[in-house]
C-alpha cells in the first residue's frame, strides 16, 4: 500500500534511479504524458491522455545519427531508464503490441527480424506501473480486444487508487523487486484487496458489451474489394490525427536536416492517411486515393497484423474516435464489416 | 565510387560500380541476384536500388540509377573516388536453386533490367547447371537499353538466346519491335520446366503476366520483382505493403502464386 500523501516521495525516490513519466493535467486543462520528479500535476481522475505514452518510448521525432567533419555519431539516447507512473490497461498493452514490431526478434517461427535498438534503449528496462480504470469513456472498447480496466498485460505493477491509498500489485519478477525497495509501503490488508476487486468491478460494469471480432481478420481479406470500403472512406478527410493519437500506429518516415557537411538524420512519425506516404519519384502512387489509405489503415489493424503476428494491431482505447473531426468511428467500420452480408454481390 | 557510366544520352540513366572502404565489409557481404540496397546520400536521405552485379563479379557493387528525385539528383552528381553509405544487401532473390536443371525466361522492360542483369550474368556463370536460358529485353528505344556493350557480347553467344526489342522502328535498328508482351507471345519458350522472370514497369508486367499463363506456365513457376515507396527497408516503417506482404522484406521478388493469394491487387 503507498499512502497517497506518500506518492511525492515515492514518485521522487523513482526518480532517483529513472526517468518518470506520467499523465498530467496542465494550467490550460490538457491532459498528457509528461516528465515528473513530483506529485504535482498528477492526475489519476481522467482516463486517457489525448496523446498515447507511445511516444516516450518512440519520440514523433528522433535523431537516429548526426554527422560533421569529424564523422558519423549514433543518435541513440544513453537515457536513464525509464518508468511510467499511470498507464491505462489499454496503453500498456499497446507497448507491448510496438515491441512485437520493433523490440522482438523473431516475427513468425524461424523468420528472424532486425530489432531496432532505438526502441530497445527505452522499452528494454522500463518500469510500467499500470492503473487500473475507474470511470471508462463511452468511447472505450477494450474489452473487444480482451481487455478490461483492470487488465495487466505490459505493467510491472497494477496501481489501483482506493481513495486514501493505492494499492501496488507486482504483475512482473521486475515489478516486485522494485516495490521492495520501497520503504514507504506498508503490507496490504485483505479489506484493501476486496476494496481494489470492488473498484475493478465496478468500472467493468461500466463497459459496454463488447462487439465479437471473432473471424473478421479472416473475413476481412475477401472484403477487400467490397463497396462499402466507399462509404465508409467517404467523410475521412485524411488529417491523420487518429494515427498520430493511436497507442498502435508506428508508421514513420525517415528525414534528414543538414548542409555544408553538417547534419542528421530523423525518424519522424508518419501516416498512411498521407497521400506522399506511398507516393513514389516517379509519380506512381499505390494508394493514391482516399478509400485505399482508410482500407489500408483498417486491413493493417485488423487482418495485416493478425497474419503477420497473431494479433489485432487495436487495444480499444478510443482514441481516434475522440479525436476525429469528421466523427469516424472504428466501432462502426468493424461492426458494418462484421456483420452478414451477401459477399456474391460484388 | 569506382566506376561512373552514362548509359543514356538524355543522361538520365548512370551506372556506378562500387567498392567497400572496408575489407572486412566486402568480406561480409554476400549476396544473391534481385537484393537491392538502400544508398544513403547524407543530407538528402536513402533510396533503395536493385543489385545490378552479380556475385559471380568480385570486387565491385554496381547500381544503374534513375535520375528523378533529390536522391537520385544527388546521386548523378557523384564522381569517381566519391564515399557513399549502403545498407543491404535486402529482401529476398530470384530462387536460383529452385531454378536449377530447367530452362530460364528472362523478360525485362526499361531501366528495371538491373537485378535481371545480375542474375543472367549468375546463370552465365553456373551456365552448365541450367537449361536453355532466354532473354527478351525491351526499351522505347535503343538507347534506352542498358549494358550495351554487354547486350552486344550476349547477343553473339551460342548458349542464350537474346530478343532485343525496341517500340516503334527507328533508323538503324535491325531487332525486333513491338512491346515486350505481343514479343513474349510469339518467342517465349516452351513452358516445359521452365521458370519465367519479369521485371520491368508496372504497365509490362501487368500485360506481360496474362500471356506467361497463357502459355501454360503455371503461377509457381513466374516470378516477378515489385518496387513501391521504402523508407527503413526492414519491415518496420509500414509503406511498401502490398496486403500483409512487405515488398522489403518479404520481397521485392514474389511468385504469381503469392501474389493471386493476395488481397491487395498489384
Amino acid at each position: 500500500m503507498l499512502d497517497r500523501t506518500a506518492l511525492g516521495r515515492f514518485i521522487s525516490v523513482l526518480a532517483g534511479s529513472y526517468d518518470v513519466h506520467a499523465p498530467v493535467t496542465a494550467c490550460d486543462g490538457s491532459f498528457e504524458y509528461a516528465p515528473v520528479r513530483t506529485a504535482e500535476g498528477l492526475d489519476g481522475t481522467r482516463t486517457v491522455t489525448g496523446l498515447s505514452p507511445k511516444g516516450i518510448f518512440f519520440p514523433k521525432d528522433e535523431v537516429l545519427f548526426q554527422y560533421d567533419g569529424d564523422g558519423i555519431r549514433s543518435g541513440e539516447a544513453s537515457c536513464r531508464p525509464i518508468a511510467v507512473w499511470g498507464m491505462r490497461g489499454c496503453d500498456a498493452r499497446s507497448l507491448a503490441l510496438l515491441d512485437r514490431v520493433f523490440g522482438s526478434a523473431v516475427q513468425k517461427p524461424g523468420e528472424e527480424r532486425f530489432q531496432d535498438p532505438y526502441w530497445k534503449a527505452r522499452y528494454d528496462g522500463a518500469v510500467i506501473f499500470g492503473a487500473v480504470c475507474v470511470k471508462p469513456l463511452s468511447t472505450c472498447f477494450c474489452n473487444w480486444f480482451g481487455g478490461s480496466p483492470s487488465s495487466t498485460e505490459g505493467m510491472d505493477v497494477q496501481v489501483t487508487d482506493l481513495g486514501d491509498a493505492f494499492l501496488l500489485a507486482p504483475v512482473t519478477p521486475e515489478g516486485e523487486e522494485l516495490l521492495g525497495r520501497m520503504d514507504m509501503l506498508t503490507q496490504a490488508a485483505d479489506t484493501d484487496l476486496d476494496a481494489s476487486r470492488e473498484v475493478a468491478h465496478r468500472a467493468g460494469a461500466m463497459m459496454s458489451p463488447p462487439f465479437s471480432l471473432e473471424g473478421l481478420d479472416r473475413r476481412l481479406p475477401e472484403l477487400f474489394h467490397d463497396p462499402a470500403w466507399a462509404g465508409i472512406a467517404a467523410p475521412c478527410v485524411n488529417c491523420g490525427a487518429c494515427t498520430f493519437a493511436c497507442p498502435t500506429c508506428h508508421c514513420f518516415d525517415v528525414q534528414d536536416e543538414g548542409r555544408n557537411g553538417r547534419g542528421r538524420r530523423l525518424r519522424v512519425w508518419d501516416s498512411c492517411m498521407f497521400s506522399s506516404f506511398t507516393l513514389e519519384a516517379s509519380g506512381h502512387n499505390p494508394r493514391a486515393r482516399s478509400l485505399e489509405r482508410v482500407r489500408q489503415r483498417v486491413m493493417h489493424k485488423f487482418s495485416y497484423f493478425p497474419a503477420n503476428y497473431g494479433e489485432r494491431l487495436c487495444t480499444g482505447c478510443g482514441r481516434c474516435v475522440a479525436v476525429c473531426p469528421v466523427g469516424f468511428d472504428i466501432r462502426k467500420v468493424l461492426r458494418g464489416l462484421g456483420a452478414p452480408r451477401d459477399l456474391k454481390k460484388d | 565510387m569506382s566506376r561512373v557510366v552514362a548509359e543514356d544520352p538524355g543522361r538520365f540513366l548512370r551506372t556506378f560500380d562500387l567498392v567497400f572502404e572496408d575489407p572486412a565489409d566486402r568480406a561480409g557481404f554476400t549476396y544473391l541476384p534481385g537484393q537491392f540496397c538502400e544508398i544513403s546520400i547524407l543530407g538528402k536521405g536513402e533510396s533503395p536500388f536493385g543489385i545490378a552485379s552479380s556475385p559471380t563479379e568480385d570486387g565491385h557493387l554496381r547500381f544503374t540509377v534513375n535520375r528523378t528525385g533529390s536522391v537520385t539528383e544527388e546521386i548523378h552528381a557523384l564522381r569517381e573516388g566519391d564515399i557513399v553509405g549502403m545498407r543491404g544487401p535486402m529482401g529476398n532473390w530470384y530462387p536460383v536453386d529452385l531454378f536449377r536443371g530447367g530452362g530460364v525466361v528472362i523478360i525485362g522492360g526499361g531501366f528495371a533490367f538491373t537485378t535481371l542483369r545480375s542474375l543472367l550474368v549468375y546463370l552465365l556463370a553456373h551456365r552448365s547447371e541450367y537449361r536453355d536460358i532466354t532473354v527478351i529485353y525491351g526499351a522505347r528505344s535503343p538507347e534506352l537499353l542498358l549494358y550495351r556493350d554487354e547486350l552486344a557480347a550476349w547477343a553473339a553467344r551460342d548458349d542464350l538466346a537474346l530478343h532485343l526489342t525496341i517500340d516503334r522502328p527507328v533508323d538503324g535498328w535491325d531487332g525486333l519491335t513491338g512491346f515486350v508482351p505481343s514479343v513474349t507471345k510469339s518467342l517465349a519458350p516452351s513452358p516445359a520446366d521452365t521458370h519465367a522472370v519479369v521485371c520491368g514497369p508496372p504497365v509490362m508486367i501487368k500485360f506481360t503476366l496474362p500471356v506467361l499463363t497463357e502459355l501454360g506456365f503455371p503461377d509457381e513457376r513466374i516470378f516477378t520483382s515489385l518496387e513501391r515507396r521504402m523508407k527503413c527497408g526492414i519491415g518496420k516503417c509500414g509503406r511498401c505493403n502490398i496486403g500483409p506482404k512487405y515488398v522489403c522484406i518479404d520481397g521485392p521478388v514474389f511468385s504469381m502464386s503469392e501474389l493471386r493469394e493476395n488481397p491487395e491487387p498489384v
